[in-house]
């Protein structure tokens, strides 16, 4: 780690040099170590650092930025000098106004000595203890064991100075016995909140249940959808409906129904970065402080989320969800700590009170062929189970749906009493969730395996 | 530089490593995006960094810096052994072996015209901005943006074995996106394409007249009719087979993700073990190459990221399934060599087998004589959406637009098109294939594997080509 004075000393420094009448500089550092591990051996071990310098300058309307993974002071002169040129060559931006002002930021801590000191040694043993399990009951594991420490400093020629430092640990494992497989993850900031032989061994749980796959016809099932599948239909929620540029831009539902009823009422969603169930998070790349937001109450729209930009476009205050301005990802603020509301039966009840139906552990490569709609698409993995007069009684070939997500939510029978923290299979989000059944949930093809 | 990166391979070799090689790289990418006529974003990018890969005790190790100092880079050497003393815990019993190779001192670069870093910014944006004015000028047309990106990236790699090596790769490629939307609906229209080309490349785009195109089209599908659900004979256009090859046989053909290597995030292939040399992919109209050498191709280059030279395999052989895309740890396995395709993104990252060019051969009709020869069917381009499997067999991918063909004509317009059917039932309805004058390489510059999740440019060398019989409008 750099630390925070002298993550606070660069990022200062860009802002002395700099003779903007307007400069941000945001300095984000990454050590993560990744170890990977299949066929009940480590493939993969690796390290990386990186430590990237970005720069925005406002000069009279017209913005420019630009990157480096240098922090001496030629690194700073040539980013300010890239941002000066860039921003000279643009048109005036009528639109344009000042960079974010200092905000009391919240208070909350996601950093951990335990992961931050976590060793290759100790990753590879957590992999080892998957393993030995594995092998154990003659199955073969794979997965990935991750540990990271993050810094960022924000600060801007209005007075924002801040740091941070967090750290990630995430693993995860499938069992598999030939085309049979089972899958478990967990993440969190504590990598002691791990019990690495409780994860394999609900790995082996899906992986061992249900005897050889079986094949089901396509077409409409109660459906109950654990945590991580549940992560893949919020996904699209997320990056395509609650950001305020999708609404803006005509893009999102919630351009015109903003107020109205969109899902079921027994459907909340909100985004709070300070929750602990989540991965707590004070500010977001503009060093604005990170606001709870109310986005789906009891089934009705009821807000967005913003970033600078965006916010002064609608006349409010950013909600501190910046995703960086003039990288790659133009697709404007993004919720980035989702929570769905808990509801009071286990996913044990859920089981015992259907009498058809499908369990679903997780999905793969899920997109979303009709954006506007929320029409999404993906295939089961891991896991896919036939549940009948309230049991499992088979495990099935995996499927594929395709399915509005907000009808999804408007069908929702029950949801779970506890939540829990999980990505969805592109990581795109880290999401606070329960698992849900739904009412008539569409398959519309299957797979050989 | 080399001195530096030869003392790294020393301290690898100190620290009980059998083999180590050393990539220095510094990148630079530029960015300029405007929407509705306003420059939106326009960034530079410089990275540069060291990653050193080792082997000991048969097992790999991988540590990367951004930091260039001797104690920086020794500390990634050191911590690469580390590591790999690690893995070694829970290596296979027979450890790492490495394909052979002959070790090479050399150069290269890819070819450029024109840097693009030499355009001036300035016409740069007047090409964009006039580009979103076209599109803007189509009555009906709410969002018009076009992006450039070029980028250029300076690589050394050095090894234990004696190889050096240093290539210079310079591209550039530009995105358009139109958007139009009703009371009805949203619809788009888009277009994309890189080479690793100087900026010559881009001019040759058209995008003014493109951007109308593509705004008139993206209008006109409010009003159009939904493609219908049926079974019927789909024509791709090339930017549609593109995309097909790269999701339906380009990832299954990675020799890494057959042994399971991706299991937990990309997933596995179909394409097992047994099936090499035996299995029928397509049909005997389906030859699908492997090759890094094209000239100006995205997943271009002189020797990958272990110094193996870049060369053009065959894949596909007329239907039948001949040939994985490996590294020297698995090539290995089977008594082979290389075929060079061990690629990583930037500095930070280990490398993986990736995709280069990925082709599909040119066949001997034109995309005119193919629709004549379609009584009934639907012709659709541009990828919208894509979704497989996790071993590459059942997919779905939605389109922007499509249009009916009745009795060998194109006909009215349909919005919201998709196909979905398994890879080998679907190659193996591939019956026609458009000639070389219809073939180019399409540049796909987000390719996405591994974890943590690297993205690199690869290509696809497609024409349009017809399939009989698909499931076609699937949901609304």
């Amino acid at each position: 780690m750099i630390g925070q004075d002298e993550m606070l000393r660069i990022v200062e420094r860009v802002l002395r040099l700099s003779g903007c009448a307007e400069t941000e500089a945001v300095l984000t550092g990454e050590h993560l170590h990744l170890t990977r591990f299949n066929d009940n051996s480590i493939h993969q071990n690796l390290s990386r650092r990186n430590y990237v310098l970005r720069v925005r300058v406002v000069k009279e309307q017209r913005t420019g930025t630009a990157v480096t993974n240098r922090t001496d002071d030629d690194a700073i002169r040539w980013l300010l000098d890239e941002a000066s040129k860039s921003a000279d060559s643009k048109p005036r931006n009528p639109d344009s106004k000042s960079l974010p002002s200092p905000r009391e930021p919240r208070q909350v801590s996601g950093f951990y000595h335990s992961t931050h000191r976590y060793t290759a040694a100790e990753r590879a043993d957590a992999a080892g203890e998957a393993i030995t399990r594995a092998q154990a009951r003659g199955l073969d594991a794979s997965g990935a064991f991750s540990t990271g420490t993050e810094e960022i400093a924000v600060a801007n020629s209005h007075g924002i100075r801040v740091y941070n430092a967090s750290t990630i640990s995430f693993f995860r494992t499938i069992m598999s016995r030939g085309e049979i497989t089972g899958y478990a993850d967990r993440l969190s900031r504590n990598v002691l909140d791990f019990d690495f032989g409780q994860i394999a061994n609900e790995a082996l749980e899906k992986a061992l249940h249900g005897g050889d796959s079986i094949p089901i016809e396509p077409g409409e099932y109660d459906t109950i959808f654990e945590e991580y599948a549940v992560a893949d239909l919020v996904r699209f929620l997320g990056y395509l409906a609650f950001g305020a540029l999708a609404k803006q831009e005509g893009r999102s539902f919630m351009a015109t129904q903003m107020g109205q009823k969109v899902m079921g009422e027994n459907i909340s969603i909100w985004d709070d970065a300070a929750d602990p169930r989540g991965l707590v998070t004070p500010f977001d790349l503009e060093g604005v402080p990170k606001q709870k937001v109310s986005i789906i109450n009891k089934g009705v729209a009821e807000g967005v989320v913003y970033d600078s930009i965006t916010a002064t476009k609608d006349g409010k205050q950013s909600t501190g969800h910046s995703t960086g301005y003039g990288g790659r990802w133009l697709m404007g603020p993004m919720p980035s700590h989702m929570l769905l509301g808990t509801g009071n039966v286990s996913r044990e009840a859920m089981i015992r009170s259907t009498s058809r139906g499908i369990l679903v552990t997780r999905f793969h490569y899920t997109h979303c062929p009709e954006p506007a709609k929320l029409v999404a698409t993906g295939t089961t993995r891991d896991g896919t189970f036939l549940v009948e007069n309230g049991e499992i009684t088979r495990r099935l070939k995996n499927l594929r749906f395709t399915e509005s997500v907000l009808r999804a939510f408007s069908c929702v029978e029950c949801i779970s009493s506890t939540s829990r923290v999980v990505k969805d299979w592109w990581s795109t989000f880290s999401s606070v969730l329960p698992v849900i059944k739904v009412k008539g949930f569409t398959f519309t093809g299957s797979t050989t395996f | 530089m080399r001195q530096v990166l030869e003392a790294i391979l020393d301290k690898a070799v100190e620290a009980g490593a059998s083999y180590a090689d050393v990539r220095h790289v510094t990148g630079f990418t530029e960015t300029i995006s405007v929407k509705n006529r306003a420059v939106e974003s326009m960034s530079h990018n410089r990275e540069e960094g060291t990653g050193i890969r080792v082997l000991v005790d048969g097992a790999w190790g991988f540590a990367s810096t951004c930091d260039s100092s001797a104690t920086g880079l020794s500390g990634a050497a050191s911590l690469a052994v580390q590591i790999a003393r690690a893995s070694a815990r829970w290596k296979k019993a027979r450890g790492v072996e490495l394909s052979p190779l002959r070790p090479v001192d050399t150069r290269w670069r890819s070819p450029a015209a024109q840097d693009p870093f030499d355009v001036p910014s300035a016409e740069k944006i007047s090409l964009l901005t006039d580009t979103s004015n076209a599109a803007l000028s189509v009555p009906g047309t709410r969002i018009a943006s076009a992006t450039m990106t070029s980028f250029a990236e300076q690589k050394l790699f050095m090894s234990t074995e004696g190889s050096c090596i240093e290539q210079h790769i310079t591209g550039c490629g530009a995105t358009i996106s139109v958007l139009a939307h009703d009371q009805n609906g949203v619809q788009t229209r888009s277009f994309s394409d890189f080479e690793s080309r100087g900026y010559e490349f881009v001019r040759d785009l058209d995008l003014k007249p493109r951007a109308e195109t593509l705004a008139g089209e993206a209008v006109n599908l409010l009003g159009a009719e939904t493609c219908p659900r049926q079974k019927t004979d789909l024509v791709m256009g090339g930017s549609m087979v593109a995309l097909q090859i790269h999701e339906s046989c380009g990832h299954p053909i990675e020799l890494d993700r057959v042994m399971g290597q991706e299991a937990t995030f990309a997933g596995t292939s179909f394409l097992t073990l047994d099936k090499r040399e035996s299995f029928m992919y397509g049909s005997p109209s389906v030859t699908i190459t492997a090759d890094a050498t094209i000239d100006g191709g995205l997943g271009s280059f002189g020797y990958d990221d272990e110094g193996v030279h870049a060369q053009r395999t065959v894949i596909i052989d007329k239907g039948r399934f001949v040939n994985y895309l490996t590294s020297r740890e698995t090539a290995a396995m089977f008594g082979q060599t290389s075929n060079g395709t061990m690629r990583a993104a930037g500095w930070s990252n280990i490398p993986l087998i990736r995709m280069t060019n990925i082709n599909l051969e040119p066949g001997d009709w034109t995309l005119d004589e193919i629709i004549r020869d379609t009584k009934q069917g639907v012709f659709v381009d541009t990828p919208k959406s894509w979704s497989l499997d996790d071993k590459r067999l059942n997919f779905h991918f939605g389109q922007e637009i499509a249009y009916e063909i009745k009795d060998g004509s194109i006909g009215k317009m349909l919005k919201n098109p998709a196909h979905t059917a398994m890879t080998p039932q679907f190659w193996n309805a591939c019956d026609a294939v458009a000639n070389k004058q219809e073939w180019k390489v399409w540049g796909t510059p987000g390719c996405a594997k591994g974890e943590p999740v690297q993205v690199i440019h690869v290509g696809h060398g497609a024409s349009p080509a017809r399939f009989r019989g698909i499931r076609v409008g699937v949901g609304e």
